[in-house]
């Protein structure tokens, strides 16, 4: 954690996981049959795989 | 940005979230069993299950209906009478007048009856006298604490001061991760650090959503002043009128089930779903008012009333219902999560836990704030490492 991260790089991910996200919450909402609701699923769950991939569920392990 | 916007900020963030983060655990609390009303509504209601009935059997007409519910209860009043569109029942709401309506609307009652026979599958007490199923509970904690107007308004503001708390976050997320990765946790030093860590990444993960919820979760607690300014405008103006004039009498009136097919006719690409019965508080005494939804995904959503006249049962008008109403519509879906089937139900629920999770680490990294001389020595390093990088980059620009 040395170098200086510029606002692209912070941003870059948070912006696309908003992105995806308003884009699952709307393509349920307006289209409700075909591949609009399996879409929506699928962008609204990025979002929770992320969260599930960053979650320091291995340090505890390593620790001992 | 500079040092003091950012401490400004810092400030904003911290107070908003301390203020509201109680009451905002009770709605997620709360808010979890409403996401999937529809399922524990099922399994928990005690009425008597719908008859099965070949396809393309039609509901028995809403007259009969009314002509039962009156024979039940005599010298009472219909105020409205509802028939589902999504499942075969028929819901006739009654009290012992517009008048005692007027003065508590407790004081309704219903029957719910199988719209294919006209069975009577389930009835409640006026005044609450059966007490609360789960749900309502539920829904009563999340949208008023038990508080009428008054606790919605005040929960409102808690759900602006969460959208500022989201607002005030993504402020001083940019400087904080000057010097590190997205979604970094440094779990292996101080468990405050982690906590921190974690904070930030579940908190910036779901920004758009809880932005969203929490957006509509205020236009939503807003509904009862929305209602009373369309009733003191638009509606005001059309039935001045008639106000003042005595409500029509049950003998006196054309045929509710009638009156359906008028608007049904009159609106082919409508859905008429809800009758209000002459008297109502949010009608005139000389009409029927017919409420109506689309057909399409979006527009089942948004609801607008037709008036059919209640003495000659002749279609008035349809009633335009304003912008504000239309966004209040639409942002009941998005706040509930309850219109994309089971999994994205299910996705609510998860996301609902995220925010549990930003909500108490939030609080506990305000409680933690002094546990220790090094906690808080490591607390003021980052903070000053945090304020040194913004100033070099200040110097730079």
């Amino acid at each position: 954690m040395s170098a200086r991260r510029s606002s692209m790089q912070v941003w870059r991910w948070p912006v696309v996981l908003a992105v995806l996200t308003v884009s699952g919450l709307f393509s349920a909402l307006l289209g409700q049959s075909g591949v609009w609701l399996p879409l929506s699923w699928l962008l609204l769950g990025i979002p929770l795989l992320v969260i599930l991939w960053r979650l320091p569920l291995r340090p505890r392990f390593r620790q001992r | 940005m500079t040092r003091s916007t950012l401490r400004r900020w810092f400030w904003v963030h911290k107070w908003s979230s301390l203020v509201c983060t109680v009451f905002l655990l009770v709605l997620c609390v709360t808010g979890a069993p409403l996401v999937f009303r529809d399922e524990l509504g099922g399994l928990l209601d005690d009425a008597l299950p719908y008859a099965s009935v070949p396809a393309g059997t039609p509901n028995v007409s809403i007259d009969r209906l009314a002509e039962t519910s009156r024979d039940m209860y005599p010298g009472q009043t219909i105020l409205s009478i509802f028939s589902d569109h999504d499942e075969p029942k028929i819901v006739v709401f009654m009290a012992q007048s517009w008048e005692q309506f007027r003065a508590n609307r407790k004081s309704v009652h219903w029957i719910r009856f199988d719209a294919h026979t006209g069975q009577v599958l389930k009835q409640s007490k006026p005044f609450k006298e059966d007490g609360y199923t789960f749900l309502e509970l539920m829904l009563q904690i999340h949208r008023d604490l038990f508080s009428d107007l008054a606790g919605e308004l005040f929960l409102a503001s808690m759900a602006l001061l969460f959208v500022t708390a989201i607002v005030s976050g993504i402020a001083v997320y940019g400087p904080f991760m000057r010097k590190l990765d997205f979604g970094a946790v440094r779990a292996d030093r101080s468990s405050r650090l982690k906590w921190l860590d974690l904070h930030n990444m579940i908190g910036v993960v779901t920004l758009a959503w809880a932005l969203v919820v929490g957006v509509t979760g205020v236009i939503n607690e807003l509904s009862t002043p929305l209602f009373a300014l369309w009733q003191r405008t638009d509606v005001k103006a059309m039935l001045d009128p008639m106000r003042g004039k005595p409500v029509l009498a049950a003998t006196e009136m054309s045929a509710p089930q009638a009156a359906l097919e008028t608007v049904r006719a009159a609106l082919p690409g409508m859905v008429a779903t809800t009758v209000v019965f002459p008297g109502s508080p949010f009608g005139s005494p000389y009409h029927y008012v017919v409420w109506t939804k689309g057909r399409e995904p979006l527009t089942s959503r948004l609801f607008s009333p037709a008036l059919v006249d209640a003495r000659s049962g002749q279609f008035v008008a349809a009633v335009t219902t304003p912008w504000y109403l239309r966004a209040l519509e639409v942002s009941r879906p998005l706040h509930f999560g309850d219109y994309g089937g089971m999994p994205l139900k299910i996705i609510w629920l998860l996301l609902d836990l995220a925010t549990i999770a930003v909500l108490g680490s939030g609080l506990y990294l305000w409680l933690s704030r002094r546990p220790s001389l090094a906690a808080e020595a490591e607390a003021e390093l980052m903070e000053s490492r945090m304020l040194a990088s913004l100033a070099i980059r200040e110097a730079a620009e």
